[in-house]
């Protein structure tokens, strides 16, 4: 017998009665959606820019370009100065990548990513910004999973705050191995 | 009310103040106290310890010395006690007559919240106490809502019961309710762990600057009394029972 | 405290915690650091209303999940098949581990990088692969850390809270070559991102653990705070995932629930850094999931056993836990240490003393956030223990004396009598030895002069 038959026929022996799958209806904290993000993303040390919209991305994606650091854009519209190179390694001295978001979580600061390419950019940045529509702020989990975009044999991921780590004597330290720092545009 | 008293072994053998404390203060809030003979250990020591058949006969007799017997409640100043005496009088006796015992079983605290409040104190109490939230009320009782759980609907009947006394000032330790370390044979199978939980909760109750840790459940105060007179710490247990008794 | 763990001698739990417990200072400073988790659990579970409401729908949907177990396996193969994702079924950890070579084997993968797997641990497949001539990392900086001491984890989620970050430093020191005396945690985080940069850059496959299954989507959800297993899983074409029956959830709304609950209960933070949802390889890459079985069906066939399935491992009962706050992760005789650790691996304990390890406070229970019975279950381990006749610390052999003496009125008495007038007269220094464990810690409890029974029959007995 095949080891997934083993263990599917063992399961046959289980002692757990049926019980029925719970139905999820929690209330949701739909107040000022935009101030919980902002609170939320503070929280987890990123920082939100409401102002001037994709515009003032630009700006910054600018002044970045200006002060000789490789920035790359995944979001048309955004202009960079690198572009999606033949492979993912060659990101290695990407210092600012540029992605949509699709959604934002106003409980915890997520914001979905859905299926980058390269998919290790969000990763392998030394930074890391963040656009998307304040239309597309949802209170909780619960309504964001309902929401975000999974294709069939695609990556999305709900990204928080900048990479960090409180392993050493529980200091905590941001910038781990993922990006150092993360900026949200709002438009 | 006609109440019948469960005295568990350690407090019959080592704490009989705690015992006469309970007894005497019930009799003062007008009830009819007795004490039924034959009152065995509730089995704890072995049940704790998966031990179920070695404790059989002795948790049956502790059953039978309440069986029939004609009272209103059966109250106990131990809360870890009456927990096990629940739990293995329904392992053991599975009869219409055992459920009536259970039924009937109350740890001292919950029945001066739920079944019968004090009404008045006639005396203050004038003395800064800590109080020794214990594991099993807290957990497995329902004698305060533990700091584990979240949400707005907090309770706490140690606190309701003892805080009409006139003069009584109720601070509590750092860690509210982390265990005091006493836990039964763990005392013994995990000397050092046991130890090292009791002397931080008895430095936790001593810190507060209290004169008294109280607290409704026996062992545990058993347990801080020798870790504080070993640590030669400013402050001694008392059962609630005594300090209620005071106050009475 | 490595010298706990390579120490040879007993690995009796209460063995090993005496030794713990002799560094005093080290205890409190663990308890500590350990606590101060517990009370930003407290504060990030405490700042939604629907904590408890939470708490309930995950064990629920857990319970669900488990109860239609076979089904939902079988869904998730389906799914992932469709997405381009191969499956495979271990039944123990041998398997496991001749699974996940066979696979590195057949690429010829010469460097697996790794992110944080339990499973992993609890299978040993690090010491199988380099056997076989494989270099497995562990980018997980705790995990990394006790990599390069040769020590196992001592905690599920923060691996090297037992040491100081001098004794980090130290470690970087000899093996990475940061400066002498440095123990700055920014500067060694740094450090180990440069060092490990390079290994994710270099790596010829990954391998992550799984938080949870979805078996709807195809798709396995991976939790970081680093975003090591991102770093992984996305630069080798190659990305392997090994998760035990016990992960798999329905759907996105289950998923839902259990990503509010486990970095609130685990760290107190509102979600880990990275989330992120895999439901199928990248383009021309491979992507393989192992389902591993490992003891979890035997474990459901005991009613009350089978509800430590439950377990999400947010390590929020370790860190509430007195015991293992102030005995350490390697006092427990398994990969796992703490209320989880005894109830998944009480089976396993040789010493047979990991169920004692604990005082049946029930704050592990309040605390998980899918109502793990801990304490129900670890009792549960000591009913079980005591069947098989494998009782540690003398148990068998006194407790049968224990009950004949405590079901006699009469043995009871008149030995207690002795014991009270043995208290009040003879000197302390005679008892002491006598006293053994009690006496060796504390005070002699102030005999009575006489019971309660007897102060009744004189002044009540009717």
């Amino acid at each position: 017998m095949s080891s997934k038959q083993t263990i599917l026929s063992a399961l046959s022996q289980s002692a757990l009665d049926n019980h029925a799958m719970p139905e999820i209806d929690v209330v949701a904290n739909n107040d000022d959606l935009v101030g919980q993000f902002n609170a939320s993303l503070q929280s987890v040390a990123a920082t939100l820019h409401t102002d001037g919209g994709l515009a003032s991305l630009q700006q910054a994606v600018d002044d970045l370009i200006k002060q000789n650091m490789q920035v790359i854009s995944l979001i048309e519209g955004i202009k960079g100065n690198r572009s999606v190179p033949t492979t993912a390694h060659l990101l290695a001295d990407i210092d600012y990548a540029v992605i949509p978001g699709d959604l934002g979580v106003a409980e915890n600061g997520a914001i979905w990513v859905n299926q980058p390419s390269h998919r290790v950019t969000p990763f392998i940045c030394e930074n890391l910004i963040l656009a998307l529509s304040k239309d597309n702020i949802v209170a909780n989990m619960h309504q964001a999973v309902k929401q975000v975009s999974l294709q069939q044999g695609d990556l999305g991921l709900f990204i928080s705050g900048p990479s960090k780590t409180a392993d050493i004597e529980q200091a905590l330290v941001v910038g781990a191995h993922g990006a150092c720092s993360l900026n949200v545009y709002l438009y | 009310m006609k109440i019948a008293l469960f005295i568990p072994c350690l407090v019959n053998q080592m704490m009989p103040e705690v015992a006469i404390a309970t007894l005497t203060l019930l009799e003062k809030l007008g009830h009819e106290v007795f004490f039924p003979a034959g009152q065995t250990c509730c089995g704890q020591p072995m049940t704790n310890s998966g031990c179920f058949d070695e404790a059989k006969n002795t948790t049956l007799k502790l059953l039978n010395a309440f069986k029939g017997v004609e009272c209103d409640a059966i109250v106990c100043p131990a809360a870890s006690c009456l927990v096990a005496a629940k739990e293995n009088f329904h392992e053991f006796d599975g009869s219409k007559e055992a459920q009536d015992v259970i039924n009937k079983l109350y740890e001292l605290t919950e029945f001066l919240h739920d079944v019968a409040p004090i009404k008045s104190f006639k005396r203050p109490v004038a003395a800064k106490i800590s109080l020794q939230m214990s594991c099993h009320g807290i957990r497995m009782l329902n004698l305060a809502t533990p700091t584990e759980e979240m949400g707005k609907q907090r309770f706490n009947k140690v606190e309701a019961v003892l805080g009409n006394i006139a003069g009584l000032e109720i601070v509590y330790p750092a860690r509210i309710d982390e265990c005091c370390g006493f836990g039964g044979t763990f005392a013994v199978d995990e000397g050092a762990v046991s130890a090292k939980m009791g002397k931080d909760k008895a430095q936790a109750h001593a810190a507060t600057g209290a004169k008294y840790a109280v607290g409704f459940d026996p062992s545990c105060l058993l347990h801080l009394d020798g870790m504080i007179r070993r640590q030669q710490l400013p402050i001694e247990t008392r059962h609630i029972a005594q300090i209620i008794n005071d106050a009475l | 405290m490595s010298e706990l763990y390579t120490a040879s001698g007993s690995k009796v739990h209460a063995h090993k915690a005496d030794i713990f417990c002799r560094d005093e200072t080290r205890v409190d400073w663990h308890s500590k650091a350990l606590w101060a988790l517990r009370e930003k659990r407290d504060r990030a579970a405490g700042s939604l209303p629907e904590w408890e409401q939470l708490r309930l729908l995950g064990s629920q949907l857990k319970l669900h999940t488990l109860s239609h177990l076979a089904q939902y396996l079988e869904q998730f193969e389906q799914q992932c098949i469709s997405n381009g994702i191969k499956v495979h079924w271990a039944k123990d950890a041998q398997q496991h581990n001749e699974i996940v070579h066979g696979i590195l084997a057949q690429h010829q993968v010469k460097k697996l990088v790794k992110s944080k797997s339990m499973l992993t641990e609890e299978c040993h497949m690090n010491p199988y692969l380099e056997r076989h001539g494989i270099e497995v990392v562990d980018t997980d900086l705790g995990e990394r850390i006790i990599q390069l001491a040769h020590m196992p984890p001592s905690h599920i989620v923060v691996p090297a809270i037992h040491m100081k970050k001098e004794e980090v430093g130290e470690l970087f020191h000899q093996q990475l070559g940061t400066k002498a005396g440095e123990s700055d945690p920014l500067y060694l985080t740094r450090a180990a991102r440069a060092h490990l940069r390079e290994k994710f850059l270099s790596a010829d496959a990954a391998m992550t653990g799984v938080n949870m299954a979805i078996a709807d989507q195809g798709a396995i959800v991976v939790c970081t705070n680093e975003g090591n297993a991102d770093m992984g899983a996305n630069l080798p074409k190659l990305q392997l995932h090994s998760m035990g029956i016990d992960k798999v959830l329905p759907d996105m709304d289950s998923a839902g629930v259990l990503l509010r609950t486990l970095a609130r209960n685990a760290t107190g933070q509102p979600i880990t850094t990275y989330s992120s949802f895999y439901r199928g390889p990248q383009d021309g890459g491979e992507m393989h999931v192992i389902i591993v079985d490992n003891g979890r069906t035997e474990m459901m066939k005991d009613k009350i056993l089978a509800e430590s399935l439950k377990c999400i491992r947010c390590g929020g009962c370790l860190n509430t836990c007195p015991v293992y706050r102030r005995s350490g992760g390697y006092s427990y005789n398994y990969t796992i240490p703490g209320p989880i650790g005894i109830a998944v691996g009480a089976k396993h304990d040789d010493t047979n003393s990991i169920p004692w390890a604990c005082t049946l406070c029930g704050s592990c229970t309040y605390v998980c956030p899918t109502m793990v019975p801990l304490d129900k279950i670890i009792a549960h381990h000591r009913r079980l223990k005591a069947q098989a006749k494998t009782l540690p610390y003398g148990k068998g052999g006194y407790m049968p004396l224990v009950g004949r003496f405590m079901a006699s009125e009469t043995l009871m008495n008149t030995s207690m009598s002795a014991a009270r007038l043995a208290l009040r007269v003879l000197p302390g220094s005679l008892l002491k030895p006598f006293s053994g464990a009690w006496g060796k810690y504390r005070e002699l409890p102030v005999a009575p002069e006489s019971s309660f029974a007897s102060w009744y029959n004189k002044n009540r007995r009717r």
